[in-house]
């Protein structure tokens, strides 16, 4: 009976054995096509970019910083010979509407005699990222082309990161060209 | 059953002594050098370090990238994706023997550093194809 006990036991141990090997092996966790373009890409690159004219690659940096101004972002990287602008800003993601379906689970749940915490998943803030790079133009000389791309992540109440996103919208993106081309037409005015 | 009985305590301390220790952090990486650097560099027939170096950057923002840090004067780019998960690149642009320019990029997601060549090759050829509009002067 022991004995049968004993070698249960230890081909269960065995075999745990093998699998956290086997699992430990299972090797690289890095996604095949983490750098493989999309089929996509040259729509969406052209739905990223605009061409604007303007009277110097100075002027079209000083614009596009007051957008991002305007925007409410904090400016993170300045690299102006190669035309490069990053910024960020925090977002308020707090739903009253979620949060309210979350404590009723809580409720629920805390009826059944279990301990949930289904509120604590709830979204508390977004950290958006824009990068703005303006390159002259190489069709046409003298206009220079704008691009963006923008990705946020979603926090929770703990501040687990709940969503990673990179937002290929094309209105968004349409919204900032627009905000850019009245800035580039308000100039130095305030 | 004694012999089992025996073993727990043993087992207890083994728990308690593996659980508290802590491995130092992987500070200079695992990959064979030569190895890595042949995965990660390509060279390009041009001397133009600028124009590659926007070629890059395109690249990146085709992948979807944001950037963090860029250097033209020391032809470097890092740059992060948010998207399912934290991946981040370092891109640099050098010139070689005056001839032609030498780019390197190295890539990690969350806690492990990518060491496919396949991965890389992908850059290469998404990077490929902006050196290729760039030569065309397709914006």
């Amino acid at each position: 009976m022991f004995a049968d006990t004993w070698s249960a036991g230890a081909r269960s141990l065995a075999l745990l054995a093998v699998a956290l090997l086997l699992g430990a092996c299972a090797g690289n966790r890095v996604p095949t096509d983490a750098l493989r373009l999309h089929e996509s890409s040259l729509e969406l690159r052209s739905k990223q970019s605009r061409i604007f004219e303007a009277e110097s690659e100075a002027a079209i940096l000083a614009a596009s910083v007051a957008v991002l101004q305007d925007m409410e972002y904090n400016l993170e990287l300045i690299e102006k010979p190669l035309g490069v602008l990053t910024a960020s800003k925090k977002v308020d993601a707090d739903s009253t509407s979620q949060k309210v379906g979350l404590i009723t689970l809580d409720v629920l749940c805390a009826m059944t005699g279990s301990s949930c915490s289904n509120y604590s998943t709830a979204s508390d803030e977004q950290v958006v990222t824009l990068t703005l790079v303006v390159t002259p133009s190489l069709a046409r000389p003298n206009d220079f082309v704008a691009r963006v791309t923008i990705q946020y992540v979603e926090f929770d109440k703990m501040h687990r990161v709940k969503v990673r996103s990179v937002i290929e919208d094309p209105e968004v993106y349409q919204e900032i060209f627009t905000k850019l081309s009245q800035s580039l037409f308000l100039g130095g005015t305030e | 059953m004694n012999r089992i009985t025996r073993m727990i305590p043993t087992l207890f301390l083994l728990g308690l002594v593996t659980a508290c220790a802590s491995a130092p952090p992987d500070v200079t990486g695992t990959g064979s050098q030569l190895q890595t650097r042949q995965m990660q560099t390509r060279e390009y027939d041009t001397l133009d370090q600028a124009r590659t170096l926007r070629s890059v950057i395109s690249t990146l923002q085709d992948l979807g990238f944001v950037i963090d840090t860029a250097d033209l004067a020391l032809g470097t780019v890092t740059a992060t994706r948010e998207d399912k998960y934290t991946m981040r690149m370092t891109v640099t642009v050098r010139e070689k023997d005056g001839q032609r320019v030498l780019v390197r990029a190295n890539a990690r997601i969350g806690e492990d550093t990518v060491t496919d060549p396949l991965t890389y090759q992908d850059f290469f050829v998404a990077l490929d194809k902006a050196m290729f509009l760039t030569r065309e002067q397709i914006d």
